[in-house]
């Protein structure tokens, strides 16, 4: 019953949401390419933060934290990903960025198609050694990058292997990294999109890591395995904080 | 069987690329599942063997074999018995 509920919430305020901007965006598509990713990923950003603040909140209380001092570089969101809501989440951020999809996702009717219009990158059909120009090339536009270095959900506290690529890309175009938390959601959806009574999310910005920080670290792995670290330590934060409130 | 100082120098490249601690080197271990390393991580890995051995292993086919760290020191051990002057590079203590 609460999946069905949650999903006609969400379906709803996407339609009206898709209505009211159907003008903007049928110009928004007729512009040169570049421009037009920009005012896309304009719309999908106000589109998530519609989904997580209209949507969702009769089913959950989201809340976030912000402890990366106001960071305006451009550089690599690095999220933990315990469940598909994680894609919307992550508009809490407000900045503009795109995110590094995993094949299916852009396969998706309306969002794919959306997707791929933002400038989102499938990681699946995207050349290895074409990242660097591209995620320049963003970050020349003051566009960040979204990742879930674990690469697929993990739909439970736990907290899959990072993998390196992301970091060696840091590391190649001396970017900064801001690792992010999202904890609560494990069963909000779960890995088969069911959703489960969920009282609280929380969301949490880490302080940025940035390139003079890393530059005398000796691989990807090694990064991976600190930005894994802080975020698994955030996340133990979280979840006591949630169960906390749960059991008050 | 790989001979100590190979094991040594193997065990150096993932103290220093990884910095692993020396007790999680245990030869069984898998590289994937156990040490977490992924593909990108065996390029880091292959970099450093070709450093210490002064060879380029580009073409070596056996290296998509590798899944634990005893294939790797057995590798190793196989490379030093077809090219013996590179038993040299490889310092015995």
């Amino acid at each position: 019953m609460l999946t069905f509920l949650v999903f006609t919430s969400v379906f709803l305020c996407i339609a009206v949401y898709v209505l009211a901007a159907v003008l903007p965006y049928a110009v928004i598509l007729l512009l040169p390419r570049r421009l037009s990713a920009h005012w896309m990923r304009f719309l999908a950003l106000n589109m998530g933060r519609v989904v997580i603040y209209v949507a969702l909140r009769p089913f959950v209380r989201i809340r976030h934290e912000d402890h990366s001092g106001g960071g305006r570089q451009p550089g690599f969101y690095i999220f933990n990903h315990r469940a598909g809501s994680d894609a919307f989440l992550v508009a809490t951020l407000g900045r503009e960025g795109i995110q590094l999809v995993n094949g299916w996702p852009m396969r998706l009717p309306f969002f794919g198609f959306n997707a791929r219009r933002c400038g989102y990158l499938d990681t699946t059909q995207t050349p290895l050694e074409a990242y660097p120009a591209l995620i320049g090339d963003l970050f020349q536009q003051g566009v960040s990058v979204v990742a879930f270095p674990e690469g697929t959900r993990s739909g439970s506290r736990r907290m899959n292997p990072f993998h390196s690529g992301i970091f060696k890309l840091a590391m190649v175009l001396k970017a900064p990294i801001y690792p992010c938390c999202i904890a609560g959601n494990e069963r909000f959806p779960d890995r088969r999109f069911r959703f489960h009574r969920t009282r609280e999310i929380r969301i949490s910005f880490l302080p940025p890591i940035m390139p003079e920080a890393y530059a005398d670290i000796p691989s990807a792995y090694v990064l991976k395995k600190r930005v894994q670290a802080r975020i698994a330590e955030e996340a133990a934060r979280l979840d006591g904080l949630i169960d906390r409130h749960a059991s008050v | 069987m790989a001979t100590e100082s190979t094991i040594r120098m193997v065990n150096q490249i993932f103290i220093e690329k990884f910095e692993l601690e020396p007790s999680a080197l245990i030869p069984e271990k898998q590289l994937f599942k156990d040490l977490e390393l992924d593909s990108l991580d065996i390029v880091d890995l292959v970099s450093g063997l070709q450093h210490n051995l002064g060879i380029s292993l580009r073409e070596n086919k056996e290296l998509l074999q590798i899944r634990t760290l005893q294939d790797v020191y057995e590798l190793v051990e196989k490379i030093l018995t077809e090219h013996p002057e590179l038993k040299d590079k490889i310092p015995q203590k």
